[in-house]
C-alpha cells in the first residue's frame, strides 16, 4: 500500500511561492497527473514528494510514512527526470541496475530485474552500450527502464516526454499507460501538456501560480471546471468565454450578450445566479457543445462565419460574437466557408455561468 | 534498351554505398598549406633545440651547424648538464615545487569550484570576477610583496613559499576550470543517484567523480606545467634553493651554450607531454572568459 | 486562507566551500598586495626622532628627515638596547678595581678612553691597566668611576692617573650623540637639538659631523617613486616595453586568427594541429628565449643556414651590445613563437560559440569565406578579441626572461626586468615595488582602454 499524502505542503524561493498549501491525497496505485504551465510549481511539487528540495511548510506521507525530511533515497520512490539525467558514464546495464546496488540487492536479481525493465521498454539489445550514441527515444527508454526495476510503489515523472518528437511522444504515451498499468505503482505525473493529462490520468490535478484549482477525473475537470483558468487549460480548443449581463425575463433567466441577443438559462440554475441580475456575467462553453446549422432555428443566434480551420476529424470555425471570438467546431459535412452566415445555438445545460470578477465557476462549489 | 538495365535506383543491402565526398578545392587545400606552414615555424624551431641537446659538445661550439638530426646523436651535453653543479637539486626543487603547486591548488579549487558551479549564493558573482582579477594579476607586482612577506615570518628562499606563490598563480584557472568542469555535468545526475538511493556523498563519489575526473586532472596538470615554467616569482623568492628556471635564469651570462640548451630542453619537455593531454581542456579554461 | 509558515533557510556549503580559496589568497595575494603597495610609498626608515636625554625612553623633542647633515655636539656612552650589530659605534667600559689615593680598595666603572690595558689573557680578555693621565689644561686630574657602566651614573669613586688597576668586568656600551642640524639644512627646524643613538646615525672624519643614516619611523613618500623615474633604466625600460607591445600585438593577433580559423576549418587532422599549435602555451618564457638564443647566436642556425645559401661569408653577430635592433627583432619572433597560441585559443573558443547556422545563412546569401571572416566571423568575436587583448597587454608588461636570455638585460631592459634588478642586483625593494606598482597601474590603464575603446565602436555602429 502506498497512498501519497500531500498535506499542506508549501515551498518558496526567496520571496515568491513556488508551492502554495498544496492538499493532495493520491491513492494507492493511482496514476494523478499534475497539470499546468510552465512555472507553475507542479514540477517543484514532485520534486517535494521525492525529497529533491525539502518542503518548507506542510507534510508529505507515503505509505503513512512522514517522509517529510528523509533524503530521497529512503522514500522508497522511483522517478523520470525530464532530461532522464542518464548517467553518461555507465553502460545501460550500470544504468538500470544503480538504484539496485545501491541498495546491496544481490547481483543475480540485480541481473534479473534489469533483464526484465529492459524486456519491459524493448532495450534489451542497448544493454551492454553507453548513451552517449544514443538517441533521445533510446534514452527516454532506458530512463523509464531504470524508474522501473526498482519495482518502488511509488513513481515519480517529471514531463518524460516532453523532449520527444510528435509522432514518438504519442507511441510512448500508449506504452506508458499500459507499462503503468502493469507495474501498479502510485504514480505522479507531471506534464503541461493536456492531452497527455486527459489520456493517461486516473485523476488530473490542475495547477496554477502555486496553487492548486482542481482535482479530479478528466472527464470531469474538462467539462466542469472549476474556473475559467481550468476551462481555458484544458480542451484543445479551449472553452470559449462570452461576457454579458444577466437579465430576469418572463420566461427566466437570459444572459444578454452581443447586439442584445438573450440565452436562456435551463431550470436548474445555480442559486447563487439569482442575486445577480442586471450585474456582467461571463458563459463558459465548450466547441463541441455549441449546434451550428446553415438554416434559421429556434434560439439561434445569426453570426457570420470568418474563419474556417479544416482539421480533418471537425471543421473549427472562428465565430466572433460581440466582442468575443468564440471557436466552434462543426462535423466536416458541414460545409460552409468565410463570410456564410449560420445560426448558433448554445444548449443551456451545456453553459457555465461564470462571475467576471474572480472567474469562479458558479455553482461546483468552487467558492 | 535492356532489361537488365533497368535495375531499381534504390541500392539493396549486399551493395553499401560510399559516402560521398564534397571534391578537395583549392580553398581547403590552401587552409591546410598554411596549416603545415604555421606547425612548421612552432616545430622547427624546437627541433634545432632538441639536436643541440642530444649532441656532443663539440658539436654545439662548432659552427656551421647542420641540418641534419642529432647528428652526431650523444648523450654527452646532456650528461655534461645534469652533472653541473646545482642542477639535480634544481631539477628536484622544481619537481617539489611543481607537485606541492599542483596538490596545494586542487585542493583548494576543487570545493569552490563545486561551489561556483553548483549553488547560487549571494557574492557569487564577485567571487567570480575576483577570481578573474586574480588571474589577469602580474606576476612581477606579486612577487615583490609576497618576498618581503616571505622575510617577514622567516619563509624567504624556501620551497614551500615558491609553492605557495605558485599556488596563487594557478589557483584562479583551477578554479574556474573546475566550475566548468562541475557545470557540465547536471545536477540532475546527482538528484537521480540520491532517488535511486545513493547518499549525496555517494552519489557525488559514483556519478560525479568519473564524470570530472579527467577535468580536473586537466587543471592539476594546467598547475604543474605553470610552476614548472615559472622563472620570475621563483628568482625573486629564492637564493639558494632554487628551481630549474631560477637555476638557468641566474646563471645564464656565465654557462655555455650547451648547458643552456640542454636546460631549454628540460624546461620543455613537461609542456610537450602534458598539452597533449590537457588540450581539450584549453577551452573550458579560456573560453569561458569572454562569456 | 491562511499563508503556512515558512522556513527560510540560508545555505551555508558554498560559503565553506570556497573559504578555503578565499582564506588563502587572502592570505598569500590580498594582504601581500596591500604591503606591497605600501612598500612603494611608505619609507620604514624615514624620519628620526631626536630624544631629550640619552636613552631609548626619553622624551622625543622631533624628528629629523633620513640624510639630514648633522653636527654633532656630544657624546655619551650608554647601555645597549636591542641586540648588537655592525652599524652601532660602541665604546668598552671596564669594572676595575684598585687602591685611591687613600689606599683605600674602591671598584667603579670606567670607559675604556680612561683606561690604558696592560695585560691581557691569552683569549684577549683584559685583565690589568693604569688609569690614563688626562692632557687637557684645568680638567680634574683625577678619573672618576662610576657605580654603573655609565657617565650619569653615580660617582663610585676617584682614582689619580697611572693608578694600576684590576679589570674585573667589561662592558660594551653604545655611543649616543648630541646633534643638531647643520646650518645648511634649511628644509628642517635648525633650532632642534637631541640624543640619538649611534645605530642610526652616521658619523664623518674627526667625529664632529654626520648625517642620518636611517629613521625609526614611518613616512609617506614619493622618494622611491622620484627614484624609479629618475633611474637612468627606466626610460629605456617602459619604451622597450611599450615598443615590444606595438610591434608584437598587431602581427600576433591576426597570426592568432589565422591559426584559429585553420582550427575552426575542421580539416581532417584538426586534433593534431591543435596540439602543435597549443605547445607554445605550456612553455616558460625563459625556455623559448635559449629558444631563439640558439637560433641568434653567433654560430646559430641562422648564421649556419644564411652562409649556407651563400648570403653571408662570415657569421654575423645578432646579439651583442652593437646590434639592439637584432635583439628586439628576436625578442619580436620569440614572443611572437610563445604567446600566439594563448590568444589563438581565446579566439577558437569565441568562434566555437558561432553558431554553425549563422555563417551558413551567410553563405547561402552569397558571402564568401572571406566576407564571412570580415562581415560575420569577427564582429561576433569582438568581446572574445578584447579579453584576448586585455589579457596579452597585461603579459607583455611582464616580459622577462625571453629578454635576458637573448639581450643579457642591458642593452635591451624591460619594466619587469628592472624590478628584477631593483630587488634583486640592488636590494632596493621599495623602489621594485615602485616599479611593480607602475606595471600594475599600466596594466589596469591598458584594460580600461580596451574595454572603453571595444565599447565606442559599439556605440558607434549601433547609431
Amino acid at each position: 500500500m502506498a497512498e501519497i499524502r500531500i498535506e499542506g505542503v508549501s515551498k518558496v524561493f526567496g520571496d515568491t511561492y513556488a508551492v502554495r498549501n498544496a492538499n493532495l491525497t493520491i491513492h494507492d496505485q493511482e496514476f494523478l497527473v499534475l497539470l499546468g504551465p510552465s512555472g507553475c510549481g507542479k514540477t517543484t511539487l514532485l520534486r517535494a514528494v521525492a525529497g529533491l528540495g525539502m518542503a518548507d511548510a506542510g507534510q508529505v506521507l507515503i505509505g503513512g510514512r512522514d517522509v517529510t525530511y528523509l533524503p530521497p533515497g529512503e522514500r522508497k520512490i522511483s522517478m523520470v527526470f525530464q532530461s532522464y539525467a542518464i548517467f553518461p558514464h555507465m553502460t545501460v546495464r550500470d544504468n538500470i541496475g544503480f538504484g539496485l546496488r545501491m541498495s546491496k540487492t544481490s547481483k543475480t536479481e540485480i541481473k534479473r530485474r534489469v533483464d526484465e525493465a529492459a524486456e519491459l521498454l524493448h532495450i534489451e539489445d542497448l544493454l551492454e552500450r553507453r548513451p552517449a550514441d544514443m538517441s533521445g527515444g533510446q534514452r527516454q527508454r532506458v530512463a523509464v527502464a531504470r524508474a522501473l526495476a526498482m519495482q518502488a510503489e511509488v513513481l515519480l515523472m517529471d514531463e518524460p516526454l516532453s523532449n520527444l518528437d510528435a509522432l514518438l511522444r504519442l507511441e510512448m504515451r500508449a506504452e506508458l499507460k499500459r507499462l503503468l498499468r502493469e507495474v501498479k505503482a502510485t504514480t505522479i505525473y507531471v506534464t503541461h501538456d493536456q492531452i497527455e493529462a486527459l489520456s493517461m490520468g486516473d485523476r488530473i490535478a490542475v495547477m496554477r501560480d502555486g496553487v492548486i484549482q482542481q482535482c479530479d477525473e478528466p472527464a470531469t475537470v474538462y467539462s466542469e471546471p472549476v474556473n475559467q483558468f481550468v476551462g481555458s487549460f484544458i480542451g484543445n480548443p479551449p472553452m470559449n468565454f462570452i461576457d454579458g449581463v444577466l437579465r430576469r425575463v418572463d420566461t427566466g433567466l437570459v444572459a444578454e450578450v452581443g447586439d442584445g441577443f438573450q440565452i436562456p438559462a435551463t431550470s436548474e440554475v445555480p442559486d447563487e445566479l439569482m442575486p445577480r441580475v442586471d450585474a456582467p456575467i461571463r458563459l463558459g462553453i465548450r466547441a463541441e457543445s455549441m449546434v451550428t446549422s446553415a438554416e434559421p432555428a429556434e434560439g439561434a443566434i445569426e453570426v457570420v462565419i470568418s474563419v474556417v480551420e479544416p482539421l480533418g476529424a471537425q471543421n473549427l470555425l472562428t465565430i466572433d460574437l460581440g466582442d468575443n471570438r468564440l471557436k466552434v467546431s462543426t462535423h466536416p459535412s458541414f460545409d460552409v466557408r468565410p463570410g456564410q452566415t449560420v445560426w448558433l445555438q448554445l444548449p443551456a445545460e451545456q453553459i457555465r455561468w461564470i462571475d467576471p470578477a474572480d472567474e469562479l465557476v458558479l455553482g461546483t462549489g468552487a467558492r | 534498351m535492356s532489361i537488365d538495365s533497368e535495375k531499381p535506383a534504390v541500392m539493396d543491402d549486399e551493395t553499401p554505398i560510399q559516402e560521398r565526398r564534397a571534391p578537395m578545392s583549392w580553398g581547403r587545400i590552401g587552409t591546410y598549406v598554411g596549416a603545415i606552414f604555421v606547425s612548421l615555424w612552432i616545430l622547427v624551431p624546437m627541433y634545432f633545440l632538441f639536436s643541440m641537446a642530444f649532441t656532443t659538445q663539440e658539436t654545439v661550439r662548432s659552427y656551421p651547424k647542420s641540418v641534419l638530426p642529432f647528428v652526431p646523436f650523444s648523450t654527452s651535453t646532456m650528461r655534461f648538464f645534469l652533472g653541473s653543479e646545482g642542477v639535480a637539486e634544481g631539477l628536484a626543487n622544481s619537481l617539489i615545487v611543481a607537485v606541492l603547486a599542483l596538490v596545494l591548488s586542487t585542493l583548494l579549487a576543487a570545493p569552490a569550484g563545486y561551489a561556483v558551479a553548483r549553488y547560487l549564493f549571494t557574492g557569487r558573482d564577485v567571487f567570480r570576477l575576483a577570481i578573474l582579477a586574480v588571474r589577469a594579476f602580474p606576476i612581477v607586482v606579486l612577487s615583490i610583496p609576497l618576498a618581503v612577506l616571505f622575510i617577514r615570518v622567516d619563509m624567504f628562499d624556501s620551497l614551500i613559499s615558491v609553492a605557495l606563490m605558485h599556488t596563487v598563480l594557478a589557483l584562479p584557472t583551477s578554479i574556474l576550470v573546475i566550475a566548468s568542469v562541475f557545470a557540465s555535468v547536471p545536477y540532475e545526475l546527482e538528484e537521480a543517484g540520491q532517488v535511486f538511493g545513493a547518499s549525496p556523498l555517494q552519489s557525488f563519489r559514483h556519478i560525479v567523480l568519473p564524470l570530472v575526473l579527467p577535468g580536473i586532472a586537466a587543471s592539476s596538470v594546467f598547475a604543474f606545467v605553470l610552476s614548472w615554467n615559472e622563472v620570475f616569482a621563483a628568482s625573486v623568492l629564492t637564493l639558494e634553493n632554487r628551481t630549474l628556471p631560477a637555476l638557468l635564469l641566474n646563471s645564464l651570462s656565465e654557462s655555455s651554450d650547451a648547458y643552456q640548451f640542454a636546460g631549454g630542453f628540460f624546461l620543455m619537455v613537461p609542456s610537450l607531454i602534458f598539452m597533449f593531454f590537457i588540450r581539450k581542456y584549453l577551452f573550458n579554461m579560456w573560453g569561458q572568459v569572454s562569456k | 486562507m491562511v499563508a503556512p509558515t515558512v522556513k527560510r533557510r540560508r545555505p551555508l556549503t558554498p560559503y565553506l566551500l570556497i573559504a578555503p580559496a578565499l582564506l588563502f589568497l587572502a592570505a598569500f595575494f590580498g594582504y601581500p598586495m596591500v604591503q606591497g603597495l605600501i612598500l612603494a610609498v611608505y619609507d620604514d626608515e624615514a624620519v628620526l626622532p631626536l630624544l631629550e636625554d640619552p636613552g631609548i625612553e626619553a622624551e622625543s623633542l622631533g624628528t629629523l628627515p633620513q640624510g639630514t647633515g648633522l653636527t654633532v655636539l656630544d657624546q655619551r656612552a650608554n647601555l645597549i638596547d636591542g641586540e648588537l650589530t655592525s652599524d652601532l659605534l660602541t665604546e668598552e667600559w671596564f669594572k676595575v678595581s684598585a687602591l685611591d689615593s687613600n689606599d683605600q680598595t674602591v671598584e667603579g666603572w670606567a670607559p675604556e678612553t680612561r683606561i690604558r690595558i696592560r695585560e691581557e689573557a691569552d683569549d684577549g680578555t683584559p685583565l690589568a691597566g693604569t688609569v690614563r693621565t688626562k692632557l687637557a689644561a684645568g680638567a680634574d686630574p683625577q678619573t672618576t668611576l662610576f657605580q654603573e657602566a655609565s657617565e650619569s651614573a653615580d660617582t663610585a669613586a676617584k682614582l689619580d692617573a697611572r693608578t694600576r688597576v684590576r679589570i674585573v668586568d667589561t662592558a660594551t656600551l653604545e655611543l649616543w650623540f648630541l646633534v643638531t642640524p647643520q646650518d645648511d639644512e634649511t628644509e628642517v627646524d635648525q633650532s632642534l637639538e637631541g640624543w640619538a643613538p649611534s645605530r642610526f646615525i652616521q658619523i664623518f672624519g674627526e667625529g664632529e659631523l654626520g648625517r642620518v643614516d636611517r629613521g625609526t619611523e614611518g613616512q609617506f613618500t614619493s622618494r622611491f617613486i622620484e627614484k624609479m623615474a629618475e633611474d637612468r633604466f627606466f626610460g629605456p625600460a617602459w619604451r622597450t616595453t611599450l615598443l615590444l607591445m606595438v610591434l608584437i600585438l598587431p602581427v600576433q593577433f591576426v597570426l592568432a586568427t589565422l591559426m584559429a580559423l585553420v582550427i575552426h576549418a575542421r580539416l581532417k587532422a584538426t586534433s593534431i594541429f591543435l596540439y602543435i599549435y597549443s605547445i607554445p602555451m605550456g612553455m616558460s618564457d625563459l625556455a623559448v628565449g635559449i629558444l631563439f638564443f640558439s637560433l641568434f647566436t653567433g654560430n646559430g642556425f641562422i648564421n649556419s643556414f644564411l652562409e649556407g645559401i651563400g648570403l653571408i661569408d662570415e657569421p654575423r653577430s645578432f646579439l651583442s651590445i652593437d646590434t639592439r635592433n637584432w635583439i628586439i627583432a628576436a625578442i619580436v619572433l620569440a614572443e611572437l613563437w610563445r604567446a600566439t597560441s594563448i590568444v589563438m585559443v581565446i579566439i577558437v573558443s569565441g568562434l566555437q560559440s558561432i553558431p554553425d547556422e549563422t555563417l551558413e545563412a551567410a553563405e547561402l546569401f552569397g558571402a564568401s569565406y572571406w566576407q564571412r571572416v570580415r562581415y560575420i566571423m569577427l564582429p561576433l568575436l569582438r568581446p572574445s578579441i578584447q579579453v584576448a587583448l586585455i589579457l596579452r597587454t597585461i603579459l607583455a608588461f611582464q616580459v622577462f626572461a625571453v629578454v635576458i636570455a637573448l639581450g643579457g638585460g642591458e642593452v635591451v631592459t624591460v619594466l619587469a626586468n628592472e624590478t628584477y634588478r631593483q630587488y634583486f642586483a640592488l636590494r632596493n625593494t621599495n623602489v621594485a615595488s615602485a616599479y611593480a606598482v607602475f606595471i600594475l597601474l599600466l596594466s589596469i590603464a591598458s584594460a580600461f582602454f580596451y574595454l572603453r575603446a571595444v565599447r565606442t565602436q559599439d556605440e558607434l555602429s549601433s547609431t
